[in-house]
């Protein structure tokens, strides 16, 4: 296996480990796009879907709350729609844009928490009274889909279903939005341990046996906690949670099951898991800290996706005479002929005012850009090193000149990572801002 | 219809809202930093997360944990810790250490707060109604707390746990307690939510529905919303706002000296340029979908720390009104 190294100091955006990331697309079942909220992580998992469809796979992404416009540009029904929880494919339009062709086909499902919750009930419960019991139970009713994590069930439940359904070859999954890109992982755990702990035991059978709390059982320790907890929370909570979680024990080994199936799939050499940080010193922290913390876990990291990097136009590093000390005035003077010569040959519909007034405004710009540059690369060079000494791979994706929420993006974008296509400079700025 | 700018000092709770990567932290840390400037005494809590806003405002300080620590005079920062919190809180209920370590050591019951969702939200807007209660002398120990709100998505479900869980609790202290923190959290005399958002596509629209939502489903008073990192114009007057087409129009063979080629300077100019037009289109958005008054901060290549350049920067915040686009 190759693995990229970066030797000397120069930013090499041009230099990717396409091949490495490419083969991800093709040897593993399951990508799960993870990160901090902000990065793009949405765009970049969009990206890589529609790079495996043009290559022929059967993708289906699954995302949480797309960009309206990335929604406009793939043909699909926007977030706010009745359309959550199906699968939705590709518009005509938006395939023949991407060139997908053959058996290649991208579906897309957005994730919805309180129809993933009704499914399983409907699935598992053993007879309609149970069924009714549990969608009319108050505490279900708010758990399902107010409370937090609740995203993470649905899409671990998701993931379990495309995967036993066999009809794709890539489940590309967008983790919902939080604070610690480990939410995602811990979520099916949580849920094994939660059916299986003694406390939940404890709340379900004295509930069979007595109507409510006969508190008769063996655990004394547990019966304690619970009736104290009870003394805090008042006597209706508990009991709704109880009967709650007896309606749930018959279904709860089909939930333990599947838990278990999704994380043994998620940590199995058929996932990958690809990082993707933003170019600002906490997200690059935090994306530092997700791969320490990974370390060890078994868990199946590839590397680090660093989005929306600034950098610079010729593909070389900022030239030392920029970022050190003052301008020579010969070289402002030539700028500014040069400004005025341009002018004289196509005056255009602005006045070209001062002429050393605009060479200096454009030394300025180059000089701004040039610190945002180096901003980026001091915040992008911890992570790299780290990629490096754990043998993962480390991609750039340059800021693309607008948010990329269009089909171009997202095949440019391809195009970065899979081709090692640096983006020509005149383009690099040259769009108009969006609406 | 906007409601009225009172002036954000006067609130006893201001909840700082947003997506991961506004810029969020940075303003809590501004507002409570100019707050307590003014002579305020104030608490900061941060919310659930790694600790970071002790190292904005005094860079090098110790981790402040639960117990809180002073940063700078009358300004002091706290992470609340959910686990803590609840260990508080039973404390505060049971009154027998013994029975909190019970709980809080049993394996069963650690099993239960992993799996149950809701109760770190409770937990710690109950945390922040506890702080907000604290007298010293009869007069409030904190009379501004600044809540560094976890990133939204997960901020408005922070915010309608207490009324879920009195909803869905149907006698007891906890559903007391649930409908006390609610009560705090709807009171527009004394609390606010400070959205912060980004002039781009995505938190443009998160921040409209958050806008919207919290209006409608939650009831908690907006009245201004702050956008973040707007990038400054391009050009200084006097020069052409067509400059990077210009310098495109160069040939690339002209020999600049030490400057970079004519090309490298038209990118990085348009680079400039489009960035500052993206951002104004989307501040327009922004202003149009929300129909609040708009505080415009500017970006800030490297990020803003220490005291006094963040008391500056929230000097835009606390005018009321916010500042012309």
């Amino acid at each position: 296996m190759s693995v990229e190294t970066f030797t000397d100091s120069a930013p090499k955006p041009a230099s990717l480990p396409s091949d490495r990331l490419g083969d991800l697309l093709h040897e593993r079942k399951i990508l799960v796009v993870v990160g901090t909220g902000g990065v793009g992580k949405t765009t970049v998992a969009a990206a890589l879907a529609v790079e495996a469809a043009r290559r022929g796979q059967r993708v289906v992404a699954l995302t949480i709350d797309p960009a309206r416009r990335l929604c406009d540009a793939l043909g699909i029904d926007p977030p706010s729609s009745d359309a959550r929880g199906a699968v939705q494919s590709l518009s005509e339009a938006a395939r023949t844009t991407l060139e997908i062709q053959g058996s290649g086909r991208l579906d897309t499902i957005m994730l919805d928490m309180k129809s993933t919750f009704d499914g399983l009930v409907q699935r598992f419960a053993d007879d309609e009274k149970t069924r009714a019991r549990i969608l009319d139970n108050p505490i279900y009713q708010h758990v399902s889909d107010a409370l937090a994590g609740s995203a993470e069930y649905a899409a671990m439940e998701k993931v379990h279903e495309l995967s036993e359904g066999g009809q794709y070859d890539l489940i590309v999954v967008d983790t919902p939005p939080s604070q610690h890109a480990l939410d995602f992982l811990e979520a099916p755990q949580r849920l094994v341990e939660f059916l299986d702990s003694r406390l939940v035991q404890l709340l379900v059978h004295p509930a069979m046996a007595a109507g409510r709390f006969g508190f008769k059982l063996f655990h004394r320790t547990s019966q304690r906690v619970l009736q104290i907890v009870e003394r805090v929370s008042g006597v209706g909570f508990l009991e709704d949670i109880s009967e709650f979680l007896l309606a749930l024990e018959g279904m709860s080994e089909g939930f333990k099951d599947r838990a278990t199936h999704v994380r043994r799939l998620l940590l199995g050499p058929t996932s990958a898991f690809l990082v993707v940080a933003g170019p600002s010193p906490q997200t690059a922290r935090s994306a530092f800290e997700f791969l320490a913390r990974m370390r060890g876990t078994g868990v199946p990291v590839e590397g680090v996706l660093m989005n929306r990097m600034r950098l610079w136009p010729d593909g070389e590093s900022v030239p030392d005479g920029l970022s050190q000390g003052p301008v020579e005035t010969a070289d402002l003077d030539a700028l500014a002929a040069a400004l005025s010569a341009a002018d004289a040959a196509n005056p255009g519909d602005t006045e070209l005012g001062d002429p050393r007034a605009a060479a200096r405004s454009a030394v300025e710009l180059a000089k701004r850009y040039a610190s945002l540059v180096q901003q980026d690369e001091r915040s992008a060079s911890a992570l790299r090193d780290q990629t490096e000494r754990d043998r993962k791979l480390f991609a750039r994706i340059p800021e693309l000149p607008r948010d990329i929420h269009d089909l171009d993006g997202l095949v440019r974008i391809g195009d970065v990572l899979f081709r090692n296509l640096r983006l020509p400079s005149s383009q690099a700025g040259a769009s108009d801002a969006g609406s | 219809m906007a409601p009225e700018l009172t002036p954000i000092l006067d609130r006893r709770l201001v909840i700082v809202t947003g997506k991961g990567g506004t810029g969020k932290t940075t303003v809590a840390a501004a507002l409570a930093v100019a707050a307590a400037r003014q002579g305020r005494s104030v608490l900061i809590a941060e919310v659930g997360g790694q600790e970071q806003v002790p190292q904005f405002i005094s860079p090098g300080h110790p981790p402040v944990g639960y117990a809180g620590s002073e940063l700078i005079p009358g300004l002091t920062s706290i992470h609340i810790d959910p686990h803590e919190a609840l260990a508080e809180y039973l404390g505060l209920q049971l009154r027998v250490r013994g029975l909190v370590d019970l709980v809080m050591r049993n394996k069963g019951f650690a099993q239960l707060l992993n799996a149950a969702p809701g109760w770190r939200e409770l937990i710690t807007l109950g945390k922040v109604w506890h702080l907000a209660q604290m007298q010293d002398a009869g007069r409030p120990r904190y009379e501004l707390i600044v809540v560094d709100a976890p990133a939204t998505g997960h901020g408005l479900t922070f915010l309608d746990v207490p009324r879920v869980v009195g909803n869905a609790v149907r006698a007891g202290p906890l559903r007391g307690h649930a409908h006390l923190v609610e009560e705090l959290i709807l009171d527009p005399e004394q609390t606010l939510l400070l959205p912060v958002a980004l002039a781009e596509e995505l938190p443009a629209r998160e921040t409209a529905e958050l806008v919207q939502r919290a209006q409608s489903d939650i009831g908690i008073a907006i009245d201004r919303v702050v956008v973040n990192a707007v990038a400054p114009p391009p050009f200084p007057p006097g020069v052409p706002d067509d400059l990077d087409t210009r310098l495109h129009a160069i040939d690339d063979a002209v020999a600049l000296g030490g400057l970079p080629r004519p090309s490298v300077l038209a990118t990085c100019a348009s680079y400039l340029r489009a960035r500052h037009q993206l951002n104004a289109g989307y501040v327009e958005q922004i202003r149009r979908d929300c129909d609040r008054p708009l505080v415009i901060l500017p970006y800030c290549p490297g990020g803003i720390t220490g005291a006094g350049p963040l008391a500056d920067f929230a000097e835009p915040i606390l005018a009321a009104g916010g500042l012309p686009a």
